[in-house]
């Protein structure tokens, strides 16, 4: 009995160590409430409208459709994919060192704060880590979209 | 003693279940569509006959603008389903469920698919290669065909029992049923899927494998 005790202590002490730690880890960067208020409405709205060409996994089909979990296109054309979100696309464009040429319609009815709570899930999920994209910079891209 | 009344208990059980089980997994695919019962005199001698739906003759072109016909199909089995290219509501999730179809039949030299564009106007030979192309499949094992719209809306209602047609009320422009058709080497309809659902493209890739054990015999 006594001996058990001695193999369980350092082992909860261990735990104990370390979960605090990532707990303090994860408590200087802790999700606001906003921000998961965001991210769950992103997720829902990102399964209805785009899930399903770019896949609940946001893998992508073939060279049809482009991934999204793993996408340079959306690292470096941040505004691009806010824009064509609402107003759709059209013409060539490389994912990843690939070529792709799939009309995508855009969804006119989706408001700023829809297009927030979606840039915000698609950025911060799989690969990307943006943190939270605000309604307010939502509007003043999708002011400017060409 | 109890241990091995146990035992038995759990030996019975195992067997029924298993006998359960068989039936089902070795009895053949329904036939689909109507059926006629024909009697006809041979040699003097009364021959009664039941005689299936089956899929009329056909004649279209493919991604490789080769002429694709039943005869394309001749012993074979085959995975028909209705379709177009630039459709953004049910088909991504037919073609993702249809890739799986053509992934698990890659070691099954008999068993094809073809699928049928709706939206022959927009999805010509080109677009149709391009499209194929993209997904990364074999055209001998897929074929993706264009033709006439009357024939493929006119064969996707009475040959497969599939809607297609024009709805302008649609955003895309048409109405379509996400069927997946399982058709057997004599033409008949063997089977009838939701190719948008991931359960009901996991029984057709069972339902192949069932249809071709037919076919061993």
């Amino acid at each position: 009995m006594r001996s058990s005790l001695w193999i369980i202590l350092p082992v909860a002490l261990v735990l104990v160590i370390t979960c605090d730690r990532s707990n303090r880890i994860l408590s200087d960067k802790k999700p606001s409430i906003k921000f998961t208020q965001y991210y769950l409405q992103g997720e829902q709205l990102y399964q209805k409208h785009c899930s399903n060409c770019h896949q609940p996994d946001g893998t992508g089909l073939g060279r049809v459709y482009p991934p999204l979990h793993q996408s340079d296109f959306m690292t470096n054309n941040f505004e691009q994919v806010i824009c064509l979100m609402k107003k759709g696309m059209e013409g060539e464009i490389t994912v990843n060192g690939k070529e792709y040429n799939q009309p995508m319609p855009g969804v006119s009815t989706l408001t700023d704060l829809e297009i927030a709570e979606i840039a915000t899930y698609i950025y911060n999920t799989w690969e990307h880590q943006r943190g939270i994209i605000e309604v307010s910079e939502a509007s003043r891209i999708l002011r400017e979209c060409r | 003693m109890k241990h091995l009344t146990n035992l038995k208990f759990l030996f019975f059980t195992l067997v029924f279940i298993l006998n359960a089980c068989r039936p089902e997994k070795d009895k053949p695919l329904p036939v689909l569509g109507h059926r006629e019962v024909v009697v006809n005199e041979v040699n003097g001698q009364k021959v009664v006959d039941t005689v299936y739906h089956t899929i009329a003759d056909f004649e279209f072109v493919n991604q490789d603008s080769i002429r694709v016909t039943q005869n394309t199909f001749s012993d074979k089995i085959y995975v028909a389903d209705f379709f177009f290219t630039s459709c953004r509501t049910i088909c991504p999730k037919m073609k993702t469920q249809m890739l799986r179809v053509y992934d698990s039949i890659q070691s099954l030299p008999d068993v094809l698919i073809l699928s049928h564009t709706i939206d022959p106007e927009h999805d010509d030979i080109a677009k149709l290669h391009d499209f194929a192309d993209r997904l990364g499949v074999q055209s001998s094992k897929w074929h993706f065909v264009t033709g006439d719209q009357d024939k493929i809306f006119d064969i996707a209602q009475t040959s497969y029992f599939a809607t297609a047609m024009v709805d302008n009320t649609e955003p895309d422009g048409f109405i379509h049923s996400g069927a997946f058709l399982l058709i057997d080497k004599e033409r008949r309809i063997r089977g009838k899927y939701d190719g948008t659902r991931e359960e009901d493209v996991n029984r057709l890739i069972q339902d192949i494998k069932r249809l071709k054990k037919e076919y061993a015999q």
